[in-house]
């Protein structure tokens, strides 16, 4: 389990060796947002909160505003939220320079409700009323290139070089060794920050890199995940690279960031049964697979996203599950009281962390507290199936995707009609926006999507 | 095709007018716009043709649809076929206005381009319209006015009643091109040639309206 190892507190850090502290959380996008503030006002309103205009919530990927519904009764005209800080995850981020990680409040002291990490709390304190506790992990997959952010830009983000060679194999160890340095110094500051690592490889892709996380508690690998893809940038930048989190950043392979997820109940693992997957986790599958259309929404936000679902090319296309059958959408994994888990293999590496924990663990409830049985087991390979076999493909657009989690009454109940109603509205201007500003549907990866997802989020 | 309506060709029969399913805001926008034509009677003799396609492009993106003309209706689809009979690229925010000569049969996009520049209705007929398609919409204000400059002075159209109102001020073809869906509200709003008045959610709720109208989403 990931745990700060600088639990930084005023006793044992003089104010006078921080020059500032710098306020961290995800907006709706997954975008790592903030502000930098000086020891004095953050001692000031470290227990009030600070002030961020609303807008955070209400800006697309191209700094426009997010118009097309009604807007959450909380939001003014650029009213302010609060931003309070979760002193547990405080740490040192570099010399002078603390980092804290916090969450979203309204003025009347209750969570901004589509705020993701409180979402995430909501979801893990929901399963708790069950007994339950969570244990997940992630795997972070990126794409690094040799120019520089600068160059990148200046290029539209295309036609870059992938660090390392373009020869591409899964786990080929003869890297050049600026790509052997990149993921070394990113594992050293993943040490000095704190946060625990469990391996590193080459992934499929020229240039790409998989990082995978230590499992723990759902909110806090998602703030690792939040702070290891900060670091992943920092210091692709500061080595003269650049890296991206692109669902797709070239018209080859996409990334992904499967989950993997087990329940305990009184520290034991409540998957496990000797015989197969326990009944707790068939009714997890269960509600996995009946949330599956509705969560893909969040677990595939972009435009981009819905470009890597392609048959036999890795990510699932089917609404399926299997023991041991990474063809699936879900993939059970079965028969070791310790590894027995779930993984979720549909979101993109684009994916806001938080939210689709927040949605795998909404499925997952809705499982559990409606006993729903999953369908059968895919044993055959779950890409290319023809009609007929009663297998239902996933939804393959963000505006399909969109309707199914309009329609998804277990995931409406538990995420809540504010945040799903906010969500939608925001998928269907990411829509228009790509269709009338600028995006391609005809093209392998349009100039628009590299322009605006290769930064961002 | 999954998506299809009716619309009923004042005068003469009525015109299946289909658009794809999970139609992109091009191909809802003609999709659209011929069945205002069909609606009012508009170029029958265009919608009523029994073959013909027909590639439309936008000039400033890399918007495109093609029209299918057919014995059993008008099929509207994303992206353009092989060899289409014309193809003609115009400014989707300027009602359909071609941007370059027509490629292929000039005939037949001069009766296309036709039929997708139905006349505007009146600014008041319009803004009705408007707000019986879109008064539904969660956090429509519960009036809607429309203030234009009219020969005697300013005239004003009063929607609805409640104690919300959302005031929109602009001159009568302007008011008509919003209100009809001929025109994008944002678009319009910063070209600079529209007023408006209520709230920031309002000018949100008030742009999903404009959607509906304009591409039926």
């Amino acid at each position: 389990m990931y745990e700060p190892t600088r639990p930084a507190t005023e006793a044992d850090r003089p104010e006078s060796a921080t020059r500032a502290v710098r306020l961290e959380a995800t907006n709706h996008e997954g975008c790592y947002l903030g502000k930098t503030v000086a020891p004095k006002k953050f001692a000031a309103g470290k227990d009030t909160g600070f002030a961020f205009a609303d807008l955070l919530f209400g800006l697309d990927l191209g700094n426009l505003p997010v118009f097309g519904a009604v807007f959450p009764d909380w939001r003014g005209h650029l009213d302010d939220v609060y931003f309070r800080p979760d002193m547990s995850t405080l740490v040192e981020w570099q010399p002078g320079v603390e980092s804290v990680i916090g969450d979203y409040w309204l003025k009347d002291g209750t969570p901004v409700p589509i705020c993701p990490r409180n979402l995430v709390r909501r979801m893990v304190d929901r399963l708790a009323s069950h007994g339950f506790t969570a244990t997940v992990a992630v795997e972070i997959e990126a794409t690094v290139f040799e120019e520089s952010i600068h160059e990148a830009r200046s290029r539209g983000y295309r036609d870059l070089t992938p660090l390392g060679g373009s020869a591409g194999t899964a786990y080929h160890l003869a890297k050049s060794r600026d790509w052997v340095d990149y993921m070394n110094a990113v594992a050293d500051r993943l040490d000095e920050v704190g946060i625990a690592w469990e391996a590193w490889s080459d992934e499929d892709a020229a240039g790409q890199v998989e990082l995978n996380l230590a499992p723990g508690d759902p909110v806090t690998v998602g703030d690792a995940w939040a702070r290891a893809r900060q670091i992943m940038r920092e210091v692709a930048f500061e080595r003269g690279h650049t890296v991206t989190f692109m669902a797709k950043p070239t018209a080859g392979y996409g990334q992904a960031s499967h989950i993997n997820l087990s329940l305990q109940r009184d520290s034991v693992n409540a998957f496990h049964a000797e015989d197969g997957p326990s009944e707790t986790m068939l009714h997890a599958i269960g509600g996995l697979l009946a949330t599956i259309d509705g969560n893909t929404s969040l677990v595939l936000p972009q435009i981009t996203s819905y470009r890597r679902l392609v048959d036999l090319t890795g990510p699932p296309v089917t609404r399926t599950w299997g023991i041991s059958n990474k063809t699936t959408a879900v993939r059970a994994v079965c028969g070791n009281p310790t590894l027995s888990r779930i993984e979720y293999r549909l979101p993109g590496a684009d994916a806001n962390l938080y939210l689709a924990l927040a949605g795998v663990l909404a499925g997952i409830i809705g499982g559990i507290e409606q006993k729903i049985d999953p369908p059968e087991q895919i044993a055959d390979m779950a890409w290319c199936l023809p009609p007929g076999l009663g297998v239902e493909r996933l939804p393959d657009t963000i505006t399909k995707a969109a309707a199914a989690l309009d329609a998804d009454p277990v995931l409406r109940e538990l995420l809540g009609d504010e945040f799903v109603d906010f969500w939608i509205a925001s998928r269907k201007w990411e829509w228009m926006q790509f269709h009338t500003a600028g995006g391609d549907p005809s093209a392998e990866l349009s100039e628009w999507e590299s322009a605006r997802y290769f930064e961002l989020p | 095709m999954t998506a299809t309506a009716t619309a009923p060709l004042a005068g003469v029969a009525e015109v299946d007018i289909r658009i794809e399913d999970d139609a992109s805001p091009i191909v809802r926008l003609i999709g659209r716009t011929l069945r205002d034509s069909a609606r009012i009677g508009h170029t029958p003799e265009t919608l009523q043709r029994s073959a013909g396609t027909v590639a439309i492009r936008s000039h400033d993106t890399p918007q495109a649809a093609t029209i299918a003309f057919g014995p059993n209706g008008v099929d509207v689809s994303g992206g353009v076929v092989p060899e289409p009979d014309t193809t003609v690229t115009v400014d989707l925010n300027a009602r359909f206005t071609p941007a370059a000569d027509p490629t292929g049969d000039p005939d037949l996009a001069r009766d296309v381009l036709q039929a997708l520049t139905p006349p505007l209705p009146n600014w008041r007929e319009a803004a009705q319209r408007f707000w019986d398609t879109a008064r539904s919409l969660p956090g429509m204000p519960d009036v809607l006015i429309a203030v234009t400059e009219g020969p005697d002075g300013l005239e004003q159209a009063v929607i609805g009643a409640g104690s919300t109102q959302y005031l929109i001020a602009g001159d009568r073809d302007t008011l008509a091109g919003v209100f009809s869906g001929a025109d994008d509200l944002l678009a319009v709003l910063f070209s600079g040639v529209l007023g408006i008045q209520g709230t920031l959610s309002q000018l949100s709720v008030m742009t999903g309206a404009s959607w509906k109208v304009r591409y039926d989403v």
